[in-house]
This record gives structure tokens, sequence and C-alpha cells, in this order.
């Protein structure tokens, strides 16, 4: 048993685990407020990454402008996302937000392919080191900056859901639409806000996983790591999503380490978290940290 | 089943009361669009002929999750995995124990549904969105054994398979095989509304209505949501078998997340809860990207065309197709093609007191 | 009467005569521009489609008669080629097809066998060199109709294998070097494992355990540490370029040293720029003679063919545009064959035309594409593996990879030539 080499490997696991997290967070932040499941939060990720990649290369703007602006674009798309599409589907069964999610996911591939091209672009150097020694294992910055803005996301949450009006409103319209709405609070409102706020946090990841491996059109698959996460850590709970995404992230890591050294089976690392996603379902369905829905008849 | 029944038309017996055709209009339009398609062979080419083939097959594995989804009320992301299964079991039980095809289809059906049951056990104790994603789940599990079970799947390579043949007279033309996809079409769709009719059918309904209330009246949930995700496989066992041996190939590339969220479509724009929509769904996802191709290319050459650039992204102007069509469809007509018919049919029925 | 009938006899003919020159013949051509392997598809895609483009133009078709070339993007999904096919055999009947990937060639080969058109196809399995069936190999079948331009995965990987043995004495180093197999478990990647692994062995390499990562990016750190850990000196990296491109910058920010051996569509210049300094140094199978900017008799062609998609002449042309102008051509000059002395242009003269010549170069691309011999039992068109290296001297991300390349920050560089012997136990896998 190597004990340095599984060491990186679980250190790789946090770091990039810190990432699905990001992304789960954003997921989980749409369900929370809205009880939709977007199963577009992929194609989020891709959006903003070429939306920034594009104000990089082709506007050749510095880095933290051309950052600050994707963020600003992703703000409007997502309200206007929210507007358009999924306000209309209120009260609609779940299995037609799910398909509408997922016709949205299908819509804006095929655009991000038709106005980008198929090849795979490179981000411009954003950092002047590019690798960071951590305890030994050399990390991408990329990597480092989305720990560091996750972590700056998370106690800005904190904060927003705690102190803020807008912040006490959304908890209001999650916990209880209806009383929500008799106290003056707009729910509608409450609605694009957090999915403008989920499309922004979306876009974090997108370009932190362009930094790192170009930006392409399989961005998107990132996306279906979500699952697995907010199923582990709980479908509605924030600090549940990221800490769900850790886990997955060691998870994968492990995996490979167990089938390198000892199973040998070629791709436990891809389908280990489903299969974590089934055993969590059928021990503890609401996760880690969900809370538990009690029916009432 | 809403056919309109004209006034004085009534029934006499309970027997007469659950007939799947009311009137005798619904039931000669059966049997002059079956007389129909069956003249189609004669007069359409190949192509359409293979389009058709596709609806067929499609259809049969939609109408499984139809009545999983639109009539149990249960979520399934996972259909594409099972309707693999069933092409794959069809194909192996061919080949390695050399039943004829045209038995290996219906057995393949049996074997899919044996999965289908093993994987809604579980999944009856799960509701909404836990349920999609555990559906999720399972389809990226049963990838990964289609990809790695050579013995079974012929492995990544795939396998080859033979046309069904009777006495010397084998279905590999698209015309004689459109025959044997019409037959099992038919016999299919009428097990499914026979099935609605009965009293699984009417408890299926009762779960999916107000699942609390149908356990209130005895109604055992957990049996008759496995029951449910079985003959859901079933059926998609069988429309995959006869996909199989249709394209000659089966390999695990073509049974992807994409084609599961292709037949989730096909049952939402056909209707959810309508046998007939689930036909109509298959059709319409069948035709729309022959529609965007036909559109694409009438355009093609012309100022549209150079602006947009259209010509070189065909594909991914088909696939924005099907996007929007789903959002579409989901925002404007939220229960299907099946209620714009029948709308259609009450104009025509009730003019001039309709509106 | 008889002078009457012999008048409307000639009259016919020659009624006939034009009409039968002026009638096109119609070709396929399957192309994935949209879907998992559109990052190499496209390029190649476009180098037969500009090919036939030229054919028709410059050299009236064949034998003066235009070719119908139906172009069709199935987005790499198999059942969609089929149908397309289906289609193509129903009604304009084609001659010949153009293909692509694994995912449409293996689920053709048994219909173009059945209908007798040569497919010559983007996918280099060995499984299609098998022509005659008789290698003995467990699911391999008679493929008499299935051709491509260039060396099989399997003996591009042996020739990269024969090349590494001999970089490993070249650098003074001692012992059994490690070879692993990275790549998807996929038949595209997975195609060559077998005959890689045997042929290290052979050759004195230790075999360590494959490595599987997937076809799509993501973050391969995992991979890459076990592979510092079990001390591999050489990996092949079975995937396309999207893929090896994660694997490749992960190995970078970890400080892997390894000499990694990319696949014919595993390395280009769009991947160049899009790993940057990443991909210096990986060594890659090119199936051509020459790539873009270095210069042969063949290349005036290759420019011309160019300007058919880009007039102006500036748009850089990877490595598979190239590869897949040889390709059309080698179709193109066996219809010519068929068409000669009159003959009827039908898929099973077709076929025999790639029989006819030995050391086949189209003419006119002398220098370029490699010379190919094919028989009835044997399609291994090539054994002649030309293997190139990746330099990348700096930041890629600004500029095209025409303007890249231009101003030497990227450049190809010709390692080594190795010839394989044209061995009858090595047919087939």
């Amino acid at each position: 048993m190597d004990g340095a080499l599984l060491f990186q490997l679980l250190l790789n696991g946090l770091i990039v685990g810190a990432l699905y997290g990001v992304v789960a967070m954003s997921f989980v932040l749409i369900y929370k407020a809205s009880q939709v499941v977007n199963f577009a939060q992929g194609e989020f990720l891709l959006v903003g990454a070429w939306t920034c990649w594009w104000l990089l290369v082709e506007w050749q703007l510095p880095f933290w402008a051309g950052f600050l602006l994707t963020l600003a674009f992703m703000t409007l798309f997502g309200i206007v996302l929210q507007v358009v599409v999924l306000r209309p589907l209120i009260g609609e069964p779940v299995i037609s937000v799910i398909m509408a999610t997922i016709g949205l996911g299908i819509f804006f591939q095929a655009l991000m392919k038709w106005i980008f091209g198929v090849f795979a672009k490179p981000f411009p150097p954003v950092f002047s080191a590019d690798r960071v020694s951590v305890l030994g294992l050399e990390v991408q910055s990329a990597y480092l900056l989305s720990l560091g803005i996750s972590v700056a996301i998370m106690a800005g949450f904190g904060w927003f859901f705690r102190y803020s009006r807008h912040g006490l409103a959304m908890r209001a319209t999650a916990f209880d639409q209806q009383v929500a709405q008799s106290l003056g609070i707009s729910v509608p409102r409450v609605f694009a806000m957090s999915w403008a706020i989920s499309a922004v946090v979306s876009a974090v990841a997108g370009v932190t996983v362009g930094m790192v491996n170009g930006v392409s059109s399989a961005l998107s698959f990132y996306g279906i790591k979500v699952f697995p996460a907010v199923i582990l850590g709980g479908l509605d709970s924030v600090v549940g999503a990221v800490l769900g995404g850790l886990i997955v992230g060691v998870l994968e890591n492990l995996s490979q380490y167990a089938d390198s050294q000892w199973l040998n089976w070629g791709n436990l690392t891809q389908v280990a978290p489903f299969y974590a996603l089934l055993l969590i379902l059928l021990i503890k369905p609401y996760g880690l940290f969900g809370t538990k829905n009690i029916e009432r008849i | 089943m809403t056919v309109m029944t004209p006034a004085g038309d009534f029934r006499g017996s309970y027997r007469a009361d659950t007939t799947i055709f009311p009137t005798f209009g619904s039931r000669a339009a059966l049997w002059a669009g079956i007389a129909v398609l069956c003249l189609a062979p004669l007069v359409l080419d190949r192509y359409f002929l293979g389009l058709l083939i596709n609806v067929g097959t499609l259809g049969i594995a939609a109408l499984g999750l139809n009545i999983l989804v639109g009539f149990t009320g249960q979520i399934s992301i996972g259909h594409a995995a099972f309707f693999g299964f069933g092409a794959f079991a069809s194909a192996w039980l061919h080949e390695a124990f050399h039943i004829p095809v045209l038995l290996a289809i219906p057995l393949a059906g049996v074997m899919t549904a044996a999965v289908g049951l093993i994987f809604g056990a579980p999944a009856a104790r799960l509701k909404g969105l836990y349920l999609a994603i555990a559906t999720l789940a399972a389809q990226f599990i049963l990838e990964d054994f289609f990809a790695r079970a050579r013995w079974f799947t012929g492995g990544v390579a795939g396998r080859i398979t033979e046309s069904p043949a009777i006495a010397g007279f084998a279905f590999d033309r698209e015309e004689s095989y459109f025959y044997l996809v019409l037959a099992f079409v038919v016999v299919m769709f009428v097990a499914a509304s026979n099935l609605m009719r009965t009293r699984d059918g009417r408890a299926l309904v009762a779960v999916r209505d107000h699942y609390l209330s149908a356990e209130i009246m005895g109604i055992n949930l957990a049996y008759y949501r496995t029951l449910s995700f079985g003959i859901a496989s079933f059926y998609a066992g069988i429309g995959g078998a006869l996909y199989a041996h249709h394209l000659l190939f089966v390999s695990v590339e073509a049974f992807n997340i994409l084609f599961s969220i292709q037949f989730l479509s096909m049952v939402i724009i056909g209707g959810l809860g309508s046998i007939s929509g689930s036909l109509m769904g298959a059709a319409f996802m069948v035709a729309l990207p022959e529609v965007v191709q036909a559109g694409a290319d009438a355009i093609a050459g012309g100022a549209v065309d150079r602006a947009l650039r259209i010509g070189g992204n065909i594909s991914f102007l088909r696939e924005m197709a099907i996007g929007a069509a789903i959002i579409l469809f989901l925002l404007f007509e939220p229960d299907g093609l099946a209620r714009r018919w029948r709308l259609i049919k009450a104009y025509w029925k009730l003019y001039p007191y309709s509106h | 009467m008889k002078a009457a009938l012999a008048l409307a006899a000639t009259m016919t003919a020659a009624l006939a005569g034009p009409g039968a020159a002026q009638q096109r013949i119609p070709v396929g051509h399957l192309m994935d521009n949209s879907g998992a392997t559109s990052d190499v598809g496209v390029p190649y895609g476009q180098g037969v489609a500009d090919t036939l483009a030229w054919v028709n133009q410059t050299r009236q078709g064949i034998a003066g008669r235009p070719m119908n070339v139906l172009g069709f993007d199935y987005g790499y999904q198999a059942p969609r080629a089929v149908s397309q096919y289906q289609a193509w055999t129903g009604r304009e009947r084609v001659v010949a097809i153009q293909g692509w990937g694994t995912a449409d060639t293996e689920a053709l080969v048994r219909f173009v066998n059945r209908d007798r058109i040569p497919f010559i196809s983007g996918s280099y399995s060995a499984a299609l060199t098998d022509a005659g069936g008789k290698s003995g190999r467990a699911g391999v079948e008679a493929s008499p109709y299935n051709f491509f331009f260039g060396p099989s995965y399997s003996d591009a990987l042996r020739g990269m294998l024969r090349w590494a043995a001999d970089d490993w004495k070249a650098r003074g180093q001692s012992g059994r070097p490690k070879y692993v197999h990275m790549g998807g478990n996929h038949p595209y990647p997975n195609s060559p494992k077998e005959a890689g692994e045997a042929m290290a062995r052979e050759l004195g390499f230790d075999v360590l355990p494959a490595i599987t990562f997937a076809l799509t990016p993501g973050d391969y750190t995992a991979q890459c540490l076990t592979l510092r850990q079990q001390g591999a000196n050489y990996a092949y990296l079975g995937n396309t370029a999207g893929s090896n491109i994660s694997v490749l910058r992960a190995c970078q920010t970890a400080g892997v040293q390894v000499q990694f051996m990319g696949n014919v569509w595993g390395m280009d210049e769009n991947a160049m720029k899009a790993a940057g300094t990443a991909a210096n140094g990986v060594v890659f199978p090119v199936r051509t003679q020459v790539v873009t900017g270095q210069d042969a008799p063949g290349m005036e062609a290759i420019r011309a063919i160019s300007r058919v998609s880009d007039p102006t002449g500036t748009v850089y042309r990877p490595v598979h545009y190239l590869a897949g102008a040889c390709a059309a051509m080698l179709m193109v000059e066996a219809m010519d064959t068929a068409a000669a002395n009159g003959g009827q242009v039908t898929g099973e003269r077709i076929q025999r035309a790639f029989y006819e010549r030995t050391g086949w170069v189209p003419r006119g691309f002398e220098g370029v594409c490699t010379p190919s011999t094919f028989t009835a039992e044997d399609h291994r068109g090539t054994m002649r593996v030309a293997i190139y290296r990746a330099v990348v001297g700096g930041e890629t991300s600004q500029g095209s990879v025409g303007d890249l390349i231009r101003a030497g920050t990227m450049r190809l560089e010709p390692v080594a030539t190795v010839e394989l012997e044209r061995k009858r136990e090595l047919l087939g896998w």
C-alpha cells in the first residue's frame, strides 16, 4: 500500500471535489428555492466557460474584467431562462419540469457548438505560476482559485441567507410558498434570483474547468457528476452539496487507486459514484443532510 | 379512452361498457388504418419504410415508458438501457442458443422484464425526483455492464445479428420487416389498451392519481409499482429486439442517456397517459430530424443559409430543433399531441357548438 | 426493313451514348461534423469532400462522368449511419462509400459485404484488414469490401514500439523499459491493445496493467499519479485528441515524466494548440509522407484541393486533411480503373481495381501519399509507420493554428520511419 500515493490521491480528490461541490451548490440552490431539478446544470458551466473564453480571446480583455462581465451576463441569462421557460411551468408535474430543463440543455449544447465550433480551445494563461505545490502534490492554480472562490461563496451564502432581506425571503419561500406570498414576498422574483445566482456559481465552475482542460463541448459532462454529489449530501442542503462533492471527488480518486492496484476492471472511476448513489438511495434516501419529507394525508 | 359517443348510444351490459372501441366508427378506423399500412410497402420506398419501422419499434418502447410514467406516475430516465438490454438479449439468445429469431424476440422481452423487476423493487420505495435520479444511475450502471460483459453483448465491439426467418423466408428487406413490425405493434398496443381496462390497469392509474387513497383501498403500492417497471421493461425489450434485428448490429454506444431522453420526449410530446399518444410521439420524434433536414435543403444556397452558415451546421440545427420542440410542447401543449388530436376530433363532432 | 432497324439502333445508341456519359456516379460520404469525434472528423471529412469536388472540377470526374457526392453528417450515431446507408442503396444506388468511424464501419461491415460496395473508412481497426476472414481470430469477419488508407492502429502501435525500443537504447538507459496502454473502454482505443502488449513483450518491455480514462475531458490526475507511481516509461494514448489533452495537461501538472505515444487520431495540430506545452514531445504516427509546410511534388495537388473550400489559400490544413485526400484519391483511381475501356463502374469492379496496383501512389500525389498495396487476402495497405513528434515551444492560446505554425511556436518534427514486415500471423489483430 503506497501511502504517499494514497495521500496525494486523497488531496487531489478533495481539491477536485471542491469543484464538484461548487456545481452541486448551484444545483441545490435552484432546487431549494423553486423545487426545480435543473438537468441543464452542465450546460450552464459550458455557457459560462465559452462566454469568458470569448471575452478574453476575441476582445482581449484582462482576466478580471472578462470574468466579471461573464458573471454579469450569466445573471441575466439565469433570469431570462427562468422567466421565459420555467415560470409558465410552475405547478406542472415533476416530469414536465425535468423535461423542460433537459430540452434547454440539448438546445444550448447545440447552440454552443454552432457558435464556437467543435474544436477544444485553450484558455489564455491567467496566473503567473501555472501550478502550485500543495503538501507535495502539484496542483493547477485554477483549482486553488476555485477552492478559494467556493469558500468565499459559501461564506457569502451563509451571510446572505441569515442576515440579508432577500436571503431570508428565499428561505421563507423554500419553506412555505403560500405563507411567504401572504407576507408580501414576491415569489416569482425569488425564483428568478435563485436561477441567477445558480447560473453565476456555475459559471465560476465552468471557467475553472476551462482553464484546466480547455473549453470544449464535453464540459457539460461535469453536470452529470452533480447527481451523485447532491444525493449524497441531500437535495436541499447547501452544506450537504459541498460535502457530497468532496466525497465524490475522493471516491473517484480512491476507486482509481483500488482499480489500478487490485481490481483492474478499468473504469471503476467513472461508475463508482453511481454505485454509491444507488447505495445511499437505498439506505438513506434523503442523503446525509437532507430534510426528511414527512407525508401528510 | 374518451372517444365521443353519439347521443342515444348506451351500454346494455358491463362487457359492452368496457370495450376498447366504443363506436363502430373507431373500430372501423382501426381496421382501415391497418389496411392502409399494409399497402405501404407497395407504394413507399425503402427509406420511408425504414422510418416507419423506426416509428414502430420506438413506439412500442415508448408505450412501455408511457405505462410507467403516464399511467403509474413513476419516472424513468433509464429506459434506453432496458431497450438496449432487450436488443442484446435477443442477439445473444439467437447466437448462443440458436433460438430462431422470431422466438428470441419475445424471450428477450421476458428477460428484460425480469431485469426491470429487479430494478423496480428498490425503486418502488422512492418517489419523484429521487426515483428519477436512481433511474439515471441505473442507466449509467447498465451501460457500464454492457460495455464489459463480452459474453452477453460482444463487449464494446458490439454484435452482429441475423434477420428473423420462417421456413427459409428471411425478413431481411425493409418491405418484409415492415409487416413483422406492424404485427408486433398491433399486438402490443391492443395488449396495452386491454391492460388499462382490467383491474390491474385501474390499480396502476389509482397509484398515480392518489397513492395514499389507493393504499387505503387495499392496493399494494410496492407490488404495483414494481409490476409497472416490469411491464415497461417488457415493452422496451420487445422494441429493442425488433430494433436489433432491423439494424442487424447492436452496440453499447447506441443506448446512451440521450436515447433515454428521446424516449421521454416521445412520451411527453405524445401525451402522458395516452396509448395512441405514444405512437404519435414516436412519429413526431422520428419525423422532426427529417423535416429539419428537408427545410435546410430547401433554403440551401439562399441568403439565409449563407448568413447563418446553416449548410455546414445542419446537425446542430437538428439538435436545437429537438430541444426547442420539447420546450415548446411543454409550454403550449403540456398534454401532448393526443390531447390536441382529441380537441380536433371534438371540434368536428360538436360543430357548431364547440369553441 | 433491315436498314430501318439498323438506323433505329444507331439512333438509340447515339441518343443513349451522351446520356450515359452524362449520368453522375453516386458516391456516399459519411462524416462526423458534430458528434463525439468531430474534432478530428471535421478536417478529415473536409479533405475527402474537397478532393472529390476537385476531381469533378479538374478531371471531369471519372472517365468523363462527374461524381454525385452524397455527404451526410451522422454525428457518430451508428443507427443514423445505417438508415442513411439504406437510403443510399435503395434510392441512389451508390457504388462506393467514404466512411468514417468505428461505429459506422463495424455496423455496416455485413451490409457492404452483402451489397458489394467498397467502404473506405476512417477507422483503421486491424480486424478490417482480414479480407478473407482466414486469420482465425475470434470475432473477425471476412471484410473484402473494407479498405482504409494508412497503417492500422495495431501496426502503427507496433511501429512506435519498435521506435521506443531503439529510443530507450539511444538514450543510454539500461534495464527493461516499462510500457502501459492508456485508453477508454471502447472498441477504438481497445483495437490495438492486445497487439501492442504482445509486441512490447516481444521487444523486451515490462507491460504494466492498462490504465483507463474516458473519451470525454475530465480530471485525470489520479491516472497520472498512478502512471508515475508505476514508473512507466512509454505510454500509449488510445483516445481521440479531446480527452488526450486532459491527460497531457494533468500529467504535466503532476510532473509525470513519460514518453507519450499517440494514435493517428489522438494528436494533431489542433490538439497541440489546445494542449499547449503539455503536448510537447508527444510522438504519433502520420499517415502521409509529409505534413503541411514540408515540400513534395504532390503538395501542389494538395494546395489545389485546399483552394476548393479556401480560395484565399491561407487556412492551415492539419494532418487529417491530407490523409482524407489520399483516401479519397485511392477510391477515385480505383473507379478510374473500373471505368477504363468503357467498363461499368460497379462496386465489384472498384473492389477488384484496388488489387491491381502495388506500391500505389495516386497520380499527382507523389511524395505525399504513402504507397499502398492491397491484395485479396490482405487489406493492410501499408506497413510503413511515419513517426512525428509534436514540438510546442510557448503559449498557444492566441492566434490560429496556422499563425502558430508560421511563427514557429508549434511544429511537427519527423522522428523516424519504421517499416514493419508483412507477417501472416499478425494479420487481423
